[in-house]
């Protein structure tokens, strides 16, 4: 079923390196160019579906390998400390984005009560303050991953401008659609499956509020 | 400026210390109000007022706030809450700290944070850690507090204090952390003394007040830069982990409306106002306050019946004993909490029902009835999980994104069942009818892109096992397969085997409630257009009076197109009588199903109206050459104003009296069981008073055919649909052979603009709204100035010949409150619209009944 794939780096230049990081990071590209990605695509990594560009597994495979850092190695040791303050933080963005979207009673938030989004930009600034020195903290260690500060600022901006799909919108390169972005890339870096990922979150939040 | 920087001999504005100090409770005495106490003054003199336990505590009003800053003051204010709560800050057997909190004089987003634990220093944590049981609790608050009066009070800058609390593993270590970058930037250490924290903590909410994230937030708001904060100093008193902690509650639950207090309690010792609190953010339930749950009941009840307003407190409970913290009117309640409040207010007579009518808008009425699934009596839930994004679906598994791009690409959108869902799944949530998550709460990464891109979503079903390599998933007890239906509901989180039929909901009791009090205000009747007895059974239970319109095209389509195609294109009358009596059997059977939905009720008929070309076959598929000739001759430029209605009833004289015959002789079948319809016969797009009367003498021909087969003399009213401005404007010479009028305002606005509905919705209303020609389609909204003039006019002139004519509108603008208003102003009869508005519009019109008794008694004053 899977189509024939290049199943080491070795075989890959590195502009196609680059691609494989960026899509498997993104999840998806939509309305690219097919110069972009048709290498992937002939190369087996890439799933090109009507508009939409997804990695396939062994993209997914490679991305993985290429991003992990040495098991045990000092850096590890740096960005799993950056990753535990990241984690309890993480709660908090998916609960401001769920509060933008529902109001506490979980009808839909139709925005017009300026009071209440008022709040909920505020819960947001709040996050923003708590995620920058881990961020900060981040690119001393993972090279390349200032670039999250520099998205985020960007999607808040647009937001503060009044285009509120760029707090959560699956369809930009909003504040959730970025973190969810770093969010991966730190699993990957770290080889934590999304289900340990889960349990740590859980500890750490539940460790903090006892 | 503080206090030490002024001066010798300026004035100062707090000349008494103490002097500007009000106990919760004293504001009203003391003539201040909302502006000098802040929202939360006002609101701890009310509860203070109807007797609820409130926290002690104390104001300091919004234009003297600043003195709190200063030691005096905050000694004095340390000394009043001592006094008021009979407990001393440093007591180690009844421990007492104080919280600063900051309100303006109405709610307003971007307050300060709360900053609790003043009063504690290194040497007496641990006795108050003893008393909590816990260590964590006390110092994480003390953090917050710590950290805020360190950047806005002592200058301390905020890197160097994230950067000493990213080191820290523990609540106490962040504590510790704090006070050792204080003691290294600030060139002092931090205080001991409760009074010398207070006044830092004072200065430290008024500077974050006045930052630049503040301001933004204000400029945000539409608020003024320099709005000033009261500034509120509470008791925080400490007691054990397992009888104290503080929460929030809400006096209705969010689901069923009613009232029953539903919120969260919280262990350990309270720290700020919480923020939106997002559902997933559950705490514990109520019940774990014990027996201080009566109490808590008992606030809400007293404040829901003060303030006629579902409402919101904040509490604290210490010892087993429930105190408030803070209470006011829920600013946007969930509508089914509006609506129960007002229907409860209105049973026990504190509120006029009609009161209570006009608090629902007739838009609400609509969102109250959700789509959702129907299951049937067998159908049970594969498995319950969250609600994560509203909606309701059915559709075929998919397993993987491709798969659901795939089946939503084919047109049939897949609900996408997955584990968990990764950044790689947004594409395939995007193209899915619904999702279905294994893992994941309302929080889940899963549940904000769904709510993100509208789509229904349940997340969190447990014991879903996704097996990839099998193409299967385990739901509950079942192993379905992908491409196998399924169906969920978004909003109650339980998914089925199965298609499953998504349906409006009826109204909660409630709402039937406060629309038979609706109904009761109300002069406008409201009826159904309705075409089968299913639809009629449904418009029944929402509260139609009857039915307004039955179209009787669809009698003629799908498998009875043939036959009435070899009526059209007959080449003899034979050949065609023979047509028409197969139509008949097959119309008695429809009408004889719909006049017993029916029931006693009255049931307008509208005699065939489709265009004809809705019946000619596609060029080359007649069937033979001479019916494909007989075809091409009856083609037609611009059907929709061609052989149509009652035209095409006068060209095929057969159509009419066999309609006719059909229904009268299904009446005759119904009224044996013993319900009697009132019977409407309409005759469609009339222009000329001769039209009707030639079409009028057909159903009476029918009338006469059915007695004389039956014996039965069938009771009935004829009338016209009024659709053309000429038919309008003969609106007398009409009314000489019409018992009632119809309105059909869809086509008479497009004749009367001279509008194309499909043409000008796509190409035109645009513009015309943007340029501010039209405030609204005039499809949606009928047209007061033109189409309603032209209503005016034709009712004026029909009750002139017939007083009693009865008047009713039957377009789309029957659902419309706007319109209907319009329709009762006017003095119809009736509106007549789809199903599903029914309630809408049995709203509207109450609420234009009431308006107009406003306007009346308005104006005899």
């Amino acid at each position: 079923m899977q189509p024939a794939a290049v199943t080491g780096t070795d075989a890959l230049d590195e502009p196609l390196t680059e691609a494989v990081v960026d899509l498997v990071l993104r999840g998806m590209w939509r309305g690219r160019p097919e110069a972009e990605y048709r290498a992937l695509a002939d190369a087996g990594l890439a799933l090109v579906k009507g508009p939409v560009v997804l990695p396939s597994e062994p993209a997914k495979a490679i991305a993985a390998r290429i991003l992990r850092v040495p098991a045990g190695s000092e850096q590890e040791e740096r960005i799993t400390a950056a990753y535990h303050a990241f984690l309890p933080v993480n709660r908090r963005i998916r609960e401001v984005c769920t509060a933008w979207q529902c109001r506490p009673d979980g009808t839909p938030n139709d925005h017009t009560d300026s009071v209440y989004d008022a709040e909920v930009r505020e819960a947001l600034e709040d996050v923003h303050e708590a995620i920058r020195p881990v961020l900060r903290r981040l690119e001393r260690v993972l090279p390349g991953s200032g670039r999250y500060l520099t998205d985020l600022d960007d999607a808040l901006d647009r937001f503060d401008d009044g285009a509120v799909e760029w707090l959560a919108s699956p369809l930009c390169d909003s504040y959730h659609t970025v973190w969810m972005r770093l969010h991966q890339e730190l699993l990957l870096v770290l080889g934590i499956s999304r289900a340990e990922d889960e349990a740590l979150e859980e500890e750490l939040v539940g460790g903090s509020r006892g | 400026m503080s206090v030490t920087e002024r001066p010798a001999g300026a004035p100062i504005p707090a000349p008494v210390p103490g002097h500007a100090l009000v106990p919760y409770g004293q504001g009203r005495i003391r003539g201040l109000d909302a502006d000098a106490l802040g929202t939360h003054g006002t609101a701890m003199d009310r509860l203070v007022a109807l007797g609820l336990p409130v926290v002690p505590g104390l104001t300091v009003p919004t234009g003297s706030a600043a003195s709190l800053g200063e030691p005096d003051t905050a000694r004095a204010a340390l000394e009043l809450v001592e006094q008021l709560s009979g407990r001393r800050v440093g007591d180690r057997s009844r421990p007492l700290l104080l919280r600063l909190s900051a309100s303006a004089s109405t709610e307003v987003a971007g307050l300060p944070p709360d900053l609790a634990g003043i009063g504690l220093a290194p040497a007496v944590t641990g006795d108050l850690c003893a008393v909590i049981g816990r260590e964590d609790a006390l110092h994480d608050v003390w953090a917050s507090t710590l950290r805020m009066t360190a950047e806005y009070a002592l200058d301390v800058p905020g890197a160097e204090l994230d950067d000493a609390l990213l080191d820290a593993v523990s609540a106490r270590a962040r504590a510790d952390a704090l006070l050792a970058a204080v003691a290294r930037h600030a060139g002092r250490t931090y205080p001991d003394d409760p009074a010398e924290q207070l006044a830092l903590a004072a200065r430290a909410v008024l500077a974050r007040w006045a930052s630049p994230r503040a301001r933004r937030s204000r400029r945000t708001q539409g608020l003024t830069a320099d709005l000033g904060v009261a500034l509120h100093v509470q008791a925080l008193r400490i007691g054990p982990w397992d009888r104290s902690g503080y929460g929030t509650a809400v006096s209705r639950d969010p689901d069923s409306g009613r009232f029953a207090p539903h919120g969260s309690f919280f262990r350990g010792v309270r720290r700020s106002t919480p923020p939106p609190q997002p559902p997933s953010h559950p705490g514990e339930p109520l019940e774990e306050l014990g027996p201080a749950a009566a109490l808590l009941e008992h606030s809400l009840l007293t404040l829901e019946r003060h303030l006629h307003a579902p409402v919101r407190v904040d509490f604290e409970l210490r010892d087993g004993e429930i105190a408030l913290l803070s209470a006011a009117a829920v600013s946007r309640p969930p509508l089914r909490a509006a609506v129960c409040l007002a229907a409860d207010l209105a049973a026990e007579g504190s509120l006029d029902p009609e009161e209570a009518v006009r608090r629902v808008a007739p838009g609400q009425v609509q969102e109250l009835l959700h789509p959702r699934l129907r299951p049937a009596a067998a159908d049970e839930p594969l498995v319950r999980g969250l609600a994560a994004s509203p909606g309701a679906a059915a559709g075929p598994i998919a397993l993987s994104s491709e798969r659901a791009l795939e089946l939503g690409a084919a047109g049939t959108p897949a609900v996408l069942v997955a584990h968990e869902t990764t950044p790689a799944d947004v594409p395939g949530m995007l193209a899915a009818a619904a999702v279905l998550t294994g893992s994941g709460g309302i929080a889940s990464h899963a549940a904000v892109v769904a709510r993100g891109a509208g789509t229904p979503a349940v997340c969190g079903a447990e014991g879903l096992r996704v097996d990839p390599a099998a193409g299967t998933v385990r739901i509950g007890d079942r192993v379905l397969r992908e491409g196998d239906p399924v169906s969920l509901d978004g909003r109650t989180g339980a998914v089925y085997a199965g298609t499953l039929p998504v349906t409006v909901a009826g109204p909660p009791p409630e709402l039937s409630t406060l629309l038979d009090w609706a109904d009761g205000v109300r002069r406008l009747g409201v009826r159904v257009n309705a075409d089968t007895a299913a639809e009629v059974e449904t418009a029944v239970a929402l509260g139609a009076e009857g039915v307004g319109l039955c179209r009787t095209e669809h009698q003629f389509l799908g498998g009875r197109l043939p036959l009435i195609r070899r009526v059209v294109l007959a080449a003899d009358r034979a050949a065609r009588d023979e047509a028409l009596l197969a139509l008949e059997d097959a119309q008695h059977e429809d009408f004889r199903a719909l006049l017993t939905a029916v029931g006693n009720r009255p049931v307008t008929v509208r005699l065939l109206d489709a265009p004809l070309h809705e019946f000619l076959p596609a060029p080359g598929e007649a069937g033979d050459p001479g019916a494909e000739h007989r075809a091409a001759a009856l083609r037609e430029a611009n059907p929709m104003l061609g052989l149509r209605g009652v035209r095409l009833a006068l060209l095929h004289e057969r159509l009419y009296p066999a309609q006719a015959e059909a229904l009268f002789a299904a009446w005759a079948d119904v009224a044996a069981t013993g319900v009697r319809p009132a019977l409407e016969v309409m005759i469609p797009l009339v222009s000329l008073p001769e039209e009707l009367a030639a079409a009028a003498a057909y159903v009476r021909g029918a009338a006469d055919a059915v007695a004389a087969r039956t014996g039965v003399r069938v009771p009935y009213r004829i009338g016209t649909m009024i659709e053309t401005p000429r038919a309008a404007l003969l609106a007398a010479e009409l009314a000489e052979h019409a018992e009632f009028f119809s309105f059909g305002t869809n086509d008479l606005t497009q004749l009367t603009y001279g509008f194309s509905r499909d043409d000008v919705e796509r190409q035109v209303l645009g513009t015309y709204q943007e340029r501010g020609f039209l405030a609204a389609s005039p499809f949606a909204r009928l047209d007061p100035h033109g189409v309603g003039a032209l209503i005016r006019l034709a009712a004026e002139r029909a009750r002139s010949v017939r007083p009693g004519i009865k008047l009713g509108v039957c377009g789309e603008h029957g659902g419309d409150p706007e319109s209907i208003a319009l329709c009762d102003d006017l003095g119809l009869d009736y509106v007549s619209c789809s199903a599903h508005r029914v309630p809408v519009a049995r709203m509207a019109a109450a609420h234009s009944a009431l308006r107009g008794r406003h306007d009346e008694s308005g104006s005899t004053r």
